[in-house]
């Protein structure tokens, strides 16, 4: 992993995609969050990889989420990790479990961080966000 | 992720031949601490590393194994190697670990495993960081960062300090643990520290100090939060029987070992509020052959106050849901059930990252030695440590000894 030079410290990390990711984020661009179905064993899961984490199956199908989800928990970030998020804050980051079961992190969007609660009912956003990268983000449902 | 508890059985190493009392740390020593500016990462390792050769009065050239944690102001591959060449020793046996906060009690598990199985007969384990002076506030804080995930975890802007404050929230909706709890913590440590010489943070402060200052993640403020240090501490470990026979100082025996890696990203922790120290835990107790209650300090790893109040719980200390009122009841005190990080741990003492850890082990050598002066618990004998990282992912736990538990 590069360490990112003070001169680049204002820059928003960019997730870049990898062999088993590819997938997940070209359906985020198109409006859809990617999870992986096995058929063999029936686990759904996120995030994107070669191989079921319940029993190994590689057969793996990816069906997009309906984006309905609730607050597992969450916090809301006040001290920034860095410049590049401090124009931000404060932020709620959520721990949204999704209703097809697998949980996974993102944060708030059209709503006021301060309002967020425990088990709180969120949809999905597909925001774009830079370098073209589309970022699957939640709102209050 | 349901099965893990199954697979990790701790009993099923029943009967099996164990590290148990086959090494002991004899030698015990640090840099300076807390604000060190000008010394280099591997300046910080040296100056450690030499006191703790001295402490056990074992010759540099006798080091035949080197355990270092990797450093993030001195980013080489190969920490371990480059300390080594810069101290002058050719070890036969090294490498640099890396699993995050819990790398400190890995250490001491590896050490003690590789003496048992004859890889190496006097190791040198040494930690050392400089995110205070060495890195900007900014980069230190960067460095953290990009421990998360790329893709999954980083593009929402989650500093390490967001994925302990998500289980810390957890915890209090699941067991209406309170933010003065938390305060408690913090204001038990920086009473501990006040006690130990070379503490960063002496100030005392009170809950309502703490609740008063500031947010930096929900539900934490900003005494909730460990410090960010300058520091080293090195230990030597060599073999109980040569402990036993021509050392220096008073042996401390490793009794007990365990760890467990539930998850990387936080999102598949199989619980928010109940983690792998159930599982590391259990192991080293195993082990050693004894019981939490049985325990006479710890070191438990304090990069949060409900960090605390969570491994307090997961290491059988209190019941699971009861570590708030444990707290409240001051019982990880002098006078209560299991004084805890009476140095002042990483939230009054120091923290300069993967090292901080190593501080706990320090005092907790020091207590089962009897040389902690008016820190000293009385009748200290069987001591445990343990440390963790990464948001809970990895947990590292270590039971140790005086001659007397053998």
């Amino acid at each position: 992993m590069n360490r990112i030079e003070p001169k680049d410290a204002h820059i928003k990390p960019q997730p870049i995609p990898d062999a088993d990711t590819e997938a997940y984020w070209h359906g985020l661009r198109e409006g859809n969050l990617l999870l992986q179905h096995c058929p063999d064993c029936g686990h759904v899961q996120f995030y994107q990889q070669a191989i079921c984490r319940q029993c190994g199956s590689e057969n793996l199908e990816h069906r997009a989420a309906g984006g309905g989800g609730s607050v597992h928990s969450f916090s809301v970030v006040h001290r920034a990790p860095g410049p590049a998020f401090r124009q931000d804050t404060p932020y709620a980051v959520l721990l949204v479990e999704l209703d097809e079961g697998p949980r996974m992190i993102s944060s708030l969007v059209q709503g006021d961080a301060a309002t967020v609660t425990f088990d709180m009912r969120v949809q999905l956003v597909c925001e774009p966000a830079e370098g073209g990268v589309v970022l699957p983000r939640f709102r209050p449902a | 992720m349901k099965d893990f508890m199954t697979r990790l059985d701790p009993t099923a190493a029943r009967g099996e031949p164990t590290i148990r009392g086959k090494a002991a740390i004899v030698g015990a020593g640090q840099s300076d601490v807390g604000r060190v500016p000008g010394k280099s990462v591997l300046a910080l390792a040296t100056q450690a590393a030499k006191a703790a050769l001295a402490d056990a009065g074992i010759e540099r050239s006798e080091i035949d194994g080197v355990l270092c944690s990797s450093a993030f102001a001195a980013p080489f591959h190969r920490f371990s190697i480059a300390f080594s060449e810069y101290m002058g020793i050719t070890p036969t046996f090294s490498n640099t670990l890396q699993v995050s906060g819990a790398t400190a009690a890995t250490m001491f598990n590896i050490a003690a495993a590789a003496i048992a199985g004859g890889l190496a007969k006097n190791i040198l384990i040494v930690g050392a960081d400089s995110l205070l002076t060495g890195l900007s506030p900014d980069l230190a804080l960067r460095a953290m960062t990009e421990s998360r995930d790329q893709q999954y975890e980083m593009p929402f802007g989650i500093p390490v300090a967001n994925t302990f404050a998500m289980t810390a929230h957890r915890h209090m909706k699941e067991f209406g643990t309170t933010s003065e709890q938390f305060a408690k913590v913090a204001v038990i440590h920086r009473e501990h520290a006040m006690r130990t010489p070379g503490a960063q943070m002496t100030a005392p402060i009170t809950v309502d100090d703490v609740m008063n200052s500031g947010w930096v993640t929900t539900p934490y403020h900003k005494l909730d939060c460990s410090l960010i240090s300058d520091g080293a501490a090195a230990f030597v470990v060599t073999s109980a029987e040569r402990a036993a026979s021509d050392v220096r100082s008073k042996p401390v025996y490793i009794l007990g070992a365990g760890e467990c890696y539930t998850h990387e990203h936080i999102f598949l922790m199989p619980s928010l509020t109940t983690t792998g120290a159930v599982q590391s835990g259990a192991m080293a107790y195993e082990m050693a052959g004894c019981r939490p209650a049985e325990i006479d300090v710890a070191g438990v790893y304090d990069c949060f106050t409900g960090t605390v109040i969570m491994m307090l719980e997961d290491l059988g200390f209190c019941l699971k849901g009861e570590g708030g009122c444990f707290v409240d009841d001051r019982q990880i005190t002098y006078g209560g059930s299991i004084p805890c990080n009476t140095h002042g741990g990483l939230l009054s003492y120091a923290h300069p990252g993967m090292p901080g850890s190593l501080f706990h082990f320090n005092e907790v050598v020091q207590q089962l030695r009897g040389d902690c002066g008016e820190r000293q618990v009385k009748g200290a004998e069987l001591g445990l440590v343990h440390s963790l990282g990464a948001g809970f992912a990895t947990q590292a736990t270590t039971i140790l000894g005086s001659g007397a538990t053998l």
